[in-house]
């Protein structure tokens, strides 16, 4: 089968969507909904193309034989520009406080298709006046902030409902809640998060709206504290994933030397056969025997993806960090390092 | 041809709560003979000869959706669609009110004639009163053995069991009705599959609106060939127009398609109230077209060319008395809060749309606001997910290029 694309011809098999032989010949198109090996929902509507003269949503196109696309026109920008702008709009202004500042996809499309004036007034700030107050309470009714639970930070006004999260969660804790403009995604009833926590939900999100949930501001001095001995115990094969989280932030490559930038005095690698508990527990004791340190200076981080362990926390490890965290400290570290922040 | 009567014939002289009222005019004999004297493709044919199309406002032909599924092999399921939301109409909830009993008696001859052994009739969930009416005419028509294990001795069985949604407008929506039944959120699925292929429990499933299954008993005693000769040639048949707003006579009438609005304004509804002066009519509801005095001459027909897409056929007439900007916000309120929210610009525009309407109502708009409304009303029409977030627009996007509403 033969589909051409912007006047190309490219070689398509059966079953293939236009978005999978877009992505297979490196063809941009972006998508915010759509996340490898989840359902195509095709609810984001920006992967748009131009399919005889009408838009449609390439996640969902299955190609056929003879089918001419168009990747890029007027209207496709377009429809790409008030789509983004449209969601955009609830999150102007508040990235730069945010835990996934640079690291968010919203953020990074938002660049990409230049949204900096938008025509939508933001639900929150810019209304003044008190016969406008109507809106903003309509508008605040809409956000549920969760930090109950020991391990996932969840804040539905950074949400853009992308489904990603509904759709991964091996235990089928997240859906839709209300409808229409008033949809807020949570658990049922509202109730209090209280699930495995894999953290599959957290690896997906595209924004800062499902966070690792820690004392960040705690952790950044206990880093800094010249007094405190911090250890990091790098769990097997984290490494990888700690560099392609930086990998727009920072060109370090070694991690041992980002870990002692951030102000760990030692690192432990974890090899695949470890017991993470035991050398975890050894360390407060046999170790800090051993280079005669007093276990009550020091502080000691166990860096995984297994974000259950924040509800395991015990008198042998203080912290847990997952890779997204560790990304944040080194975002915040690289910002002070070019000066942008001064302390 | 005015006097052509199919569905309100009996509407106010029987008792819809008791089927002997029915069966003395003559009720359940389209059964009887689709039953004694029909084979289901014999009934098909005639379905497809007819010309019937759905009255839920696609129009999509009836006879094509049938054979769709009645092709199809393995479990078959029927729905009769109930979930009357649009605002301003009510033909559906009359039908139950007046004479539940044709409804029923077009749900079994259709099931039967695609082949289904269960049939749903999904109610919308503010319904309770005409809920309560089918329960009882169920349950008279099965102790007549008109439904349930051997259809009147035959060799046809059916299940009928009624499913009351929680009042969503979304759920009139084939493929959302499908997942409200399933138990899933009422949110559109991705078609093609269509339901025909793939619906209700992965099966072939026919969805129908009340109306257009209400014509089907006449469609069987009378003839295909007949109904086809009533109104217009593309949508033959009569419909159910629903008036309201600023005119003498507001109700409901049972007129031929291809009828003009001018002459259902002024011959059925009894014209403008007096001291009032026409501006505009609304057609089939909230997501409907507007219409100027000077195209009152539309045809009311379904099909591709048509002038004016009759939708759920209600026709709302509005007066120059009336507040545009009331309107304006009475609109996008009903597709926020109605919008499933799944989509980017249907959840996202119907909340700014509306939003803009609420701060645009003392007639001053800012420059922002106007741009906002232009981008909100084109992504609308061409972006979204379903027909909700297409249609939302209609009625703003042809008030502001009708020069209705003025900046």
């Amino acid at each position: 089968m033969n589909i051409k694309i912007n006047n190309k011809i490219y070689k398509v098999k059966e079953w293939e969507t236009v978005l999978d032989v877009c992505r297979r010949e490196g063809i941009r198109i972006p998508t915010l909904c759509g996340f490898e090996g989840l359902p195509r929902e095709a609810v984001c509507r920006l992967c748009l193309v131009e399919i005889g003269g009408r838009l449609v949503a390439s996640c969902t196109a299955k190609a056929f034989d003879g089918l001419e696309i168009i990747t890029e026109s007027d209207d496709i920008n377009k429809a790409r520009r008030i789509n983004l702008e449209l969601l955009w709009a609830d999150h102007a202004g508040k990235c730069a406080t945010c835990k996934k500042n640079k690291m968010c996809e919203l953020q990074r499309l938002a660049e990409e298709y230049k949204i900096e004036n938008f025509h939508f007034i933001p639900r929150k700030g810019e209304i003044t006046g008190c016969e406008e107050l109507d809106l903003i309470r309509d508008n605040w009714s809409r956000v549920v902030v969760e930090n109950e639970n020991p391990c996932i930070s969840r804040n539905s006004e950074l949400c853009i409902e992308c489904k990603r999260c509904i759709n991964i969660c091996p235990e089928k804790k997240f859906g839709f809640n209300h409808r229409g403009s008033d949809i807020v995604v949570g658990t049922p009833y509202e109730k209090v998060l209280d699930c495995s926590f894999c953290g599959k939900c957290i690896e997906v999100c595209p924004t800062g709206a499902l966070t690792d949930k820690n004392d960040y501001v705690k952790i950044v001095e206990e880093l800094d504290n010249l007094k405190k001995f911090s250890v990091a115990v790098l769990d097997f094969a984290i490494t990888e994933k700690i560099l392609k989280q930086i990998e727009n932030i920072t060109q370090e490559k070694k991690i041992e030397k980002l870990l002692i930038r951030l102000g760990f005095e030692k690192v432990i690698q974890l090899e695949k056969e470890n017991s993470e508990d035991e050398i975890i527990k050894n360390i407060k004791t046999e170790y800090a025997k051993q280079e005669k340190i007093n276990s009550n200076d020091m502080v000691v981080f166990f860096i995984s993806s297994k974000i259950y362990k924040k509800a395991k926390k015990d008198n042998y490890l203080d912290y847990v960090l997952s890779e997204r965290e560790v990304a944040r400290l080194v975002r915040d570290k690289e910002k002070m390092r070019e000066g942008k922040i001064k302390i | 041809m005015k006097d052509i009567k199919i569905l309100i014939e009996h509407w106010g002289k029987i008792d819809s709560l008791k089927i002997e009222d029915y069966l003395e005019v003559g009720g359940y004999k389209a059964l009887e003979e689709f039953i004694l004297g029909m084979d289901r493709m014999g009934a098909l044919g005639e379905i497809k000869k007819s010309g019937l199309c759905g009255r839920g406002g696609a129009g999509f032909p009836t006879g094509t959706k049938f054979e769709m599924v009645y092709k199809q092999i393995g479990k078959k399921y029927f729905i009769c669609n109930l979930d009357e939301s649009e605002p301003g109409t009510y033909k559906d909830r009359l039908i139950v009110d007046k004479n539940p009993h044709l409804l029923l008696e077009g749900i079994i001859i259709s099931a039967l004639i695609v082949g289904a052994d269960k049939a749903y009739v999904y109610i919308n969930g503010n319904y309770q009163k005409q809920k309560e009416i089918l329960e009882m005419a169920l349950l008279q028509a099965k102790k007549k053995k008109f439904w349930g294990n051997k259809i009147l001795e035959s060799d046809y069985s059916l299940k009928i069991e009624i499913y009351s949604g929680a009042g969503a407008y979304i759920c009139g929506e084939e493929t959302a009705l499908v997942n409200s039944i399933e138990g899933q959120r009422g949110e559109p699925k991705l078609r093609p599959p269509y339901p025909t292929e793939c619906g209700l429990l992965g099966r072939s499933t026919a969805v129908n609106n009340a109306e257009t299954i209400a014509s089907i008993p006449w469609i069987i005693l009378n003839g295909g060939e007949k109904y086809s000769k009533i109104g217009s040639k593309n949508s033959p048949g009569t419909k159910l127009f629903i008036l309201s707003g600023a005119i003498n006579n507001p109700g409901i009438y049972e007129a031929p398609t291809g009828i003009t609005v001018k002459k259902l304004i002024d011959d059925y509804a009894g014209g403008i109230k007096r001291g009032k002066e026409f501006w505009f009519a609304q057609i089939g509801g909230a997501c409907g077209k507007l219409l100027l005095e000077k195209e009152l001459k539309a045809k009311m027909e379904f099909g591709k060319e048509c002038e004016c897409p009759l939708g759920s056929g209600s026709i709302l007439v509005v007066d120059k008395s009336v507040n545009i900007h009331d309107l304006l916000i009475s609109w996008a309120d009903f597709f926020r809060r109605e919008s499933c929210g799944k989509c980017v610009p249907c959840r996202e525009g119907t909340f700014r749309l509306w939003e803009i309407a609420k701060r645009f109502k003392d007639g001053k708009i800012s420059e922002r606001d106007k741009e906002a409304i232009q981008d909100i009303l084109w992504t609308l029409e061409r972006t979204t997910f379903c027909p909700l977030g297409k249609f939302a627009g209609t009625a703003f996007r042809d008030a502001i290029t009708k020069n209705i509403l003025t900046f």
